[in-house]
């Protein structure tokens, strides 16, 4: 069986082949002139002792290979629509199954040597252009410590193979259900989209509870590395939230973004000490107002990697298994 | 013909009626949401500017990733209704039958084609206008709208890449004669050539312009020009990007002793030191950038190159087509 997989595969393979060696040659050479831009930045930077600015003032790369590089996001739907919905659904369409089915091969088989390459090929190439993009990143992340970052996350370690097995399970699974290629691409196009938005957006920032880290009113938190900020503000003695106008030209505590407008505090606060901030400030603290930033810590990067490839390969798990209940009982 | 074209995508039409339904549905229900915010923002901003800027955006949640999904519908139309056009009906065989009929092959070719792309201009259409809309206050706030991403999801840009995606999988369809092989040029052949004019064309659209500032002033184009690059050139013509790390080493010996000594003290103060000093060596700041006046000529172009690549490859279909033996 594995012969005829590479039989009918073998054009393909090349094809793939032939655009992931392009596509590493192009990561590997600007990937290098990156390295070096960064090293030398940092050397610039610690002889000027400006090292601190250096990541609003530095772009690392060109824009071209920084969007190229995002696209890898669209590799595994790629491989879901050229790859997976295909599979089942062309052999219906040109009526192959039923030569294939009569034969002394089983179905199971069949259908074991087919999916199981196929899967192995997607989880393949799904690492190995993650290999090259966390590489080809590892001077921005260190720059801007964003790996943790949506958008960043999923196209960086181990995930990207979670996403390409899902997608080819998925293409597999709809092909195999709507016995015709066009249908099965186009669901498995948006069915990927709308899983992986749904993960991305609503569950991954609960994938552990997130930690809250207060501080005192003036001063301010960062969290160490390259942690995921959920979410900043002020609550008060009691973990109320204070409310904060979208803006206001009176007295702020604090600067920036961790800025508390005096308007916020409690009335008997807004006159303390007649408007002289310190005051206001420790009868602020004195009401056990406090500031907070919620976050994912930098530690927890690996274990969100294998959460969030766990679902998917336990997706694509099911879905593999729902086209072995469809193929098996199906009539010939 | 219309009519044989109607029950072959009547299917299709109703699915993508249904999606581009819900899109909308998306689409309004969040932009009205961030249209009160935005207007709660600039009454309590009162007209002035600096305020304005350094607002939270009022667009986030699900939704906001959605104007950016809009940017692969081009090529979606292209995969599922473009490239099986005439690909499947060769696969299928059924090319031997439409072409025994009294309607020409060229009629057939052209109401099938004709109907489709304008199915898939008004998609487009549809979907850059709703986008368009939707990212007014954006537009409004960061004057964002004719930098890279965002010039590419409004206006009438869509339009022409939703025709160009149809015309190229039809191209490839009836080139390959396979659905598949044909939908992965769609797919390939679409994204390079974005990229390639996105990237190294569109700058050039028209000559930009450039700006020299005094380097202890300051200066930023007004409103939603798009800043190509920008830094400092010495008097010898030197250019320097943005960026300390780059200016550090460029600059003279005496100037570069005036840099603040500790990463963030007394940074304003020392800065502006090292402006004079740079001042009184002959630099000056530049800043390359396409007005924002030139926003729709860009859009007009764009759209125009696309719409020629589109007429193009239909004519390539046709030409291959009517030589082709049934």
């Amino acid at each position: 069986m594995s012969w005829v997989v590479w039989r009918q595969h073998r054009a393909q393979a090349a094809i793939a082949a032939a655009l992931l060696a392009a596509f590493a040659a192009l990561i590997l050479v600007t990937g290098v002139q990156v390295a070096s831009q960064w090293h030398s930045a940092l050397a610039a930077c610690s002889a000027s002792r400006s090292c601190g600015n250096l990541s609003g003032t530095l772009f690392l790369g060109s824009h071209a290979i920084g969007f190229l590089v995002i696209m890898t996001l669209g590799v595994p739907a790629v491989l879901g629509m050229l790859l997976g919905a295909p599979l089942l659904a062309h052999e219906f369409e040109t009526g192959t199954s039923q030569y294939a089915w009569t034969q002394t091969v089983t179905r199971r088989r069949w259908l074991v040597a087919r999916t199981g390459w196929l899967l192995l090929a997607a989880a393949a190439v799904g690492g190995v252009v993650s290999g090259l993009v966390t590489w080809w990143s590892g001077p921005d992340n260190g720059l801007q410590a964003d790996a943790f970052k949506p958008g960043r996350f999923d196209i960086m370690g181990i995930v990207p193979v979670g996403y390409a097995v899902f997608a080819v399970a998925l293409g597999i699974a709809a092909g195999a259900l709507l016995r015709r290629t066009l249908p099965a691409i186009g669901i498995t196009l948006a069915g990927f989209i709308a899983v992986r938005l749904v993960i991305f957006s609503g569950l991954r920032a609960h994938f552990l509870a997130p930690v809250t880290t207060y501080f005192p009113l003036g001063g301010g938190f960062t969290p160490a590395g390259s942690a995921w900020q959920l979410a900043t503000g002020f609550v008060g003695a009691n973990g109320q939230p204070i409310s904060i106008p979208q803006s206001t030209n009176g007295p702020v505590l604090g600067v920036g973004l961790a800025g508390l407008p005096v308007s916020s505090l409690p009335v008997p606060c807004q006159t303390a000490g007649h408007g002289y901030l310190p005051a206001i400030a420790s009868c602020a603290q004195a009401h056990g107002i406090r500031g907070y930033v919620t976050y994912q810590p930098a530690g927890r990067y690996w274990a969100f990697q294998g959460i969030e490839t766990g679902i998917f390969v336990l997706l694509a798990a099911a879905l593999v298994a729902v086209t072995f209940a469809v193929i098996t009982r199906r009539d010939a | 013909m219309t009519w044989l074209i109607w029950r072959q995508y009547r299917a299709s039409g109703a699915i993508t009626a249904a999606l581009l339904a819900a899109f909308a549905a998306a689409i309004l229900a969040d932009g009205f949401q961030i249209a009160s915010h935005w207007h709660s923002i600039l009454l309590a901003c009162a007209g002035n500017s600096v305020c304005l800027q350094q607002e939270p955006s009022p667009v986030n949640g699900v939704v906001s990733d959605l104007p950016y999904l809009s940017l692969i519908v081009p090529v979606v139309l292209g995969i599922l209704w473009g490239a099986p056009l005439v690909a499947h009906e060769f696969e299928t065989r059924t090319t031997d039958f439409a072409w025994a009929q009294t309607v020409t092959r060229t009629r057939w070719l052209a109401v099938k084609v004709g109907w489709l792309l304008l199915a898939g201009a008004a998609c487009g259409g549809v979907i850059g206008a709703l986008t368009t809309w939707w990212s007014g206050p954006t537009n409004a706030q960061l004057a964002s709208a004719f930098d890279p991403g965002q010039f590419d999801t409004q206006g009438i840009v869509p339009i022409g890449y939703a025709v160009f995606a149809m015309a190229l999988g039809i191209a490839a369809g009836t080139l390959a004669r396979r659905t598949l092989p044909a939908i992965a040029v769609a797919l390939g052949g679409f994204i390079a050539l974005r990229l390639v004019i996105a990237d190294l064309l569109r700058p050039h659209y028209l000559a930009a312009v450039t700006t020299y500032y005094n380097v202890t002033g300051s200066f930023g184009p007004s409103g939603q020009a798009w800043v190509l690059s920008q830094g400092a050139v010495s008097r010898t013509g030197q250019v320097v990007p943005e960026g300390w790390g780059s200016l550090y080493a460029a600059l003279p010996a005496s100037c570069r002793q005036l840099l603040p000594s500790g990463p963030t003290a007394g940074k304003s103060a020392s800065l502006s030191a090292v402006f004079s000093c740079m001042q009184a060596h002959g630099w000056r700041g530049f800043v390359t950038y396409q007005p924002a006046s030139r926003y729709w000529p860009f859009q007009g172009i764009e759209t125009g190159i696309y719409v020629l690549l589109a007429a193009a490859l239909i004519a390539v279909t046709f030409v291959i087509v009517n030589r082709r033996d049934a």
